[in-house]
């Protein structure tokens, strides 16, 4: 398994170097012109005309041969300078780790309510299968996957911060805002959970606790249902195999036969969702994010491609290369703990 | 119950409780605006969003009287140099500023004569491309002038950043010539007189903001030497030492910007006059407008940023105060190309007068203008789409400028009109064979959409053969079209950068104006001859009322010739906490704040 590891890992600066390129030739296929938008961002910056855009693409050397400007950008990637955002109007580098902080904190908080109660839930309806439970189950699973997270969210904002002021926007109140960016506050990880207990203060932990509860909720919502019916389908197959009806025609204990030896059998494809889903949430949630007023990846991202900002998109893309790659590797591994007739080789 | 979910529950308890305690105390004022702000370098920055955050932190010799834009009051100069007072010189050509004392920076750095000239010399050299400097070479160094310019024609060399020391030098000295010390004054020396000097002086224009040249040096911004213009010229952003720090003189201090995130700014106070009232400003960038609005309505922002169409919403509101209808100095017209560039062009169709397209000079047709300029239908676009917000264009120049005259001739909605004008143009063959045409728009501008849906359909209730389409192309893709001289027709803003009819004239009629240089050979050739002699007569006479007949006959050249289509003049709104006292409306500022005014109880 480790060589497994190891290869995955090493495979890894060839795939990003590939995706950077394809990405660095599709943009490429715009003009200068088009280019240059990422510094004259909407018609009331053309204010000196044609004359300073030429300009502006001389200074960017955005006329140079793409083999130039990727070769530059490349030079400087290798020496960890990912060249400067200018959607995020920061280095690339640091416009990511402040938007990785919050969007990792989401993820976390959301991944473990998810994938239990999604699989808890999704035994139980496959257990009960065919009576009310399973039915009302799987019509709350219907809704949940299908309910768009922008009416969602935006529902769950209304009552609970428009209407009951319970879970407010944004990650923090102002007040603690001012206390995690003074000096006296050290930001260890920017999860602000985790540096607020790191630096003993409780009322920045519990403010942070409560802005994280509605836009958890949000996502929570959808990828248990998501989560529920493949856990369902998965487990109802198992249950039908025969070494199931074998065990059970031995006497062996319902508890005992559904824990031990089916879960673990049903499970192989809840964890590939699984994967999925993480990898979808660390990409970050545009609409969540919008909506909850948090400045996370998601957006990160959507900015960067809109403004065709392609420092910020490459630095994207890498990120993702990166979390895409763990992620499955994680996956992977955790196949063969599940199982262990799977064999890494 | 067990004692872990006693714990449980007081938690969550206390998760509640402290929610409780979120309403915005009186000394502390939360904006929520949108998008980033671009630097906080004012020599750099040309943005709206920028400008707030400068204008509260930095101070210029003057500025507006409130309310106006017309009248001037000291601030960091003592008095308003004038023709009376003997401050203005030499027929207009020389402006004598008396330096405050007693002013100190955020740092505690006394304010001298020294740093007002170290500011202006700073800004020339700095000149970022696509910046606002052009702004002071103008006045200056003359009309066209850029640091480029002087310096191809003193040492030959085009690029500023491949001056030698020797050079750079001689290129220093003449712009130092401009901005002489004189015990307590700083003069400025002026090549021609240029009436719109003070309004480019004032407050809420960054370019003339004025810095602490001790400070300025110690974070690695251009050192003061004469040699060294190469290495200052033009940097990145990310190059730029002042880019995410600011010491002004004015009545808030920068405490925090995590930008995109939020800005916070603190009550200086050593400040020269009163400090302000509010203690804290928090400035805080949402996107989305449901939550800019639940922000409001909870009471946890005093003043938000409403898009037109949601104003509506918020008029009603409880604890909500809304400042309506204030004039904004900006304008929308649809552009109009005459030469329009049809190789690979799927906007003109066939590109050619056969009823299946149009040719290269369509628009350069006097008739054809004028026919689009009476299909608009302007009250009707006033009404519906900006909900009343504004009213018709007169020209290039908007209210409240010199030239501007509510009763000059303008184009009405009037289809019998334009059809007749319609069937003139060229020689009745457009009538004849009709023609195709594609019209621009960016996307996510819905107003702009619906400006030339609106064209659309009533140009072809005109004439059965008259096709028109209506095209969304991402802003990037808009700009590459105005830049191979394809596009076609499309509406576009522009706002003022400083509070003169100049500063319209030249983008919308000059040859090489914003506007007037995507307009085609055609326009460009024309426009050297008919409109840019008096553009720049406007500029460099000091004579009020000879000002005032040029001004009135570039609108009515406008007018006469129909070079675009003037849509209309937006007016601006507020809305606050009606918790908000003192608010004063600051019209080059907009949308904008600026906070010493202002108070809460």
């Amino acid at each position: 398994m480790f060589s497994y590891i190891v290869r995955r890992i090493l495979i890894l600066p060839i795939i990003l170097l590939g995706v950077t390129l394809l990405i660095f030739s599709m943009i490429m296929s715009l003009s200068p012109y088009e280019r240059v938008s990422a510094y004259v961002k909407d018609p009331a910056q053309l204010k000196g005309g044609v004359a300073q855009l030429d300009a502006l693409i001389e200074k960017h050397g955005l006329n140079d041969p793409w083999y130039q400007q990727y070769g530059r950008w490349l030079g400087n990637a290798v020496r960890g300078d990912f060249g400067w955002s200018e959607s995020a109007g920061a280095p690339v580098t640091q416009a990511i780790r402040e938007r990785f902080a919050a969007t990792f904190e989401i993820t976390l908080f959301a991944l473990l309510p998810v994938i239990l109660g999604g699989v808890l839930l999704g035994i139980f309806a496959a257990v009960h299968h065919n009576d009310p439970w399973d039915h009302i189950s799987r019509i709350l699973s219907i809704i949940g996957w299908s309910f768009p997270t922008f009416v969602f969210g935006l529902i769950v904002l209304m009552i609970f911060y428009g209407v009951l002021g319970w879970f407010p926007p944004g990650r923090l109140d102002n007040w603690a805002l001012s206390i995690v960016n003074s000096p006296e506050f050290t930001n260890y990880t920017g999860l602000y959970v985790l540096d607020s207990i790191l630096n003993l203060n409780f009322p920045v932990l519990l403010n942070a606790l409560r802005h994280l509860v509605a836009p958890v909720f949000s996502i929570s919502i959808l990828w248990w249902a998501f989560l529920m019916r493949i856990t369902r389908s998965s487990m109802l197959e198992t249950l039908q195999k025969e070494y199931i009806r074998t065990a059970r025609s031995k006497g062996l204990k319902e508890r005992t036969l559904i824990y031990k030896h089916a879960v673990r059998n049903a499970l192989i494809p809840v964890v590939t969702v699984s994967g999925q889903m993480v990898i979808g949430l660390m990409g970050g949630l545009v609409v969540v994010e919008s909506i909850f007023d948090i400045r996370g990846m998601g957006k990160f991202l959507a900015d960067a491609a809109q403004q065709l900002d392609y420092a910020g998109v490459l630095g994207g893309a890498i990120y993702f290369g990166f979390i895409l790659i763990i992620i499955n590797l994680i996956v992977d591994v955790s196949y063969a703990l599940i199982d262990p007739r799977i064999r890494l080789e | 119950m067990s004692k872990r979910s006693l714990v449980v529950a007081l938690m969550l308890m206390l998760l509640f409780v402290t929610g409780l305690i979120s309403a915005v105390s009186n000394d502390t004022f939360v904006d929520i605006d949108m998008g980033n702000i671009d630097s906080l370098d004012p020599h750099w920055q040309y943005d709206s969003a920028s400008a707030e955050i400068v204008a509260n932190v930095y101070e210029n010799l003057i500025q507006f009287k409130p309310g106006s834009v017309t009248e001037f009051e000291p601030l960091l100069a003592t008095e308003v140099p004038s023709v009376e007072n003997g401050l203005i010189r030499d027929g207009g050509k020389t402006y004598v500023f008396p330096i405050r004392e007693g002013v100190i920076f955020h740092n505690g750095n006394d304010l001298t004569p020294e740093d007002v000239k170290y500011s202006f010399l700073r800004a020339l050299i700095q000149e970022r491309s696509g910046g606002p400097v052009w702004m002071l070479y103008e006045p200056l160094f003359g009309i066209g002038s850029s640091l480029s310019s002087i310096s191809k024609e003193l040492v030959g060399v085009e690029d500023p950043k491949e001056l030698t020391p020797e050079q750079s030098a001689k290129v220093y000295a003449y712009l130092e010539k401009a901005i002489e010390i004189d015990g307590n004054n700083v003069i400025f020396h002026l090549p021609e007189p240029y009436p719109p000097f003070l309004s480019i002086l004032v407050r809420d224009n960054g370019v003339s903001a004025i810095l602490d040249k001790e400070w300025t040096i110690a974070q690695g911004d251009w050192d003061g030497e004469p040699t060294s213009i190469a290495k200052y010229h033009d940097p990145s952003k990310e190059a730029d030492p002042l880019y995410d720090k600011m010491n002004g003189t004015g009545p808030y201090k920068l405490t925090e910007w995590i930008n995109g995130e939020r800005t916070v700014l603190t009550a200086f106070e050593g400040y020269w006059r009163e400090p302000a009232r509010i203690r804290t400003i928090i400035i805080r960038s949402v996107d989305e407008w449901s939550t800019r609005k639940l922000y409001l309505q909870r009471g946890d922002a005093d003043c938000v940023y409403v898009d037109l169409q949601y104003l509506n919403q918020v008029e009603n509101m409880d604890g909500v105060n809304v400042v309506k209808d204030l004039p904004r100095l900006s304008n929308t017209s649809g552009i109009m190309n005459f030469n329009i560039v049809t190789e690979g062009n799927p906007d003109v169709h066939s590109g050619k007068l056969d009823g299946k397209g149009v040719p290269s000079n369509f628009f350069s047709d006097i008739h054809v203008r004028k026919a689009f300029s009476y299909a608009m239908p302007y009250q009707i676009y006033i009404d519906e789409v900006v909900q009343g917000m504004g009213k018709q264009g007169r020209g290039p120049i908007p209210e409240p400028f010199l030239g501007y005259d509510e009763n000059s001739p303008v184009y009405e909605f009037d289809l019998v009109k334009a059809e007749e004008e319609f069937k003139k143009a060229f020689n009745g063959e457009l009538w004849e064979k009709g023609f195709e045409i594609t019209l621009l728009y960016n996307t996510g501008n819905d107003q702009r959409k619906t400006a030339v849906e609106m064209l659309k359909y009533y140009i072809e209730q005109i004439n059965p053969k008259f096709k028109v389409n209506v095209r969304g192309i991402q802003w990037a893709t808009y700009l590459d079209k105005l830049s191979a001289g394809q596009f076609t027709l499309g509406f576009m803003g522009w706002g003022a950068d400083y509070a003169d009819p100049h500063n319209f004239t030249v983008p919308y009629m000059r040859s090489d104006g914003t506007f007037g240089g995507f307009k085609g050979e055609d326009y460009i050739k024309w426009a050297r001859e008919n409109v840019d002699p008096l553009v720049n007569e406007g500029a460099s006479t000091a004579d009020p009322e000879r000002r005032l007949e040029i001004y009135k006959q570039l609108q009515n050249i406008a007018y006469e010739n129909a070079l675009d289509i003037y849509l209309y003049q937006p007016t601006g709104s507020y809305v606050f906490s009606d918790k908000v006292k003192g608010f004063v409306y600051d019209p080059i500022l907009e949308p904008g704040l600026y906070f010493y005014n202002l108070y809460k109880e």
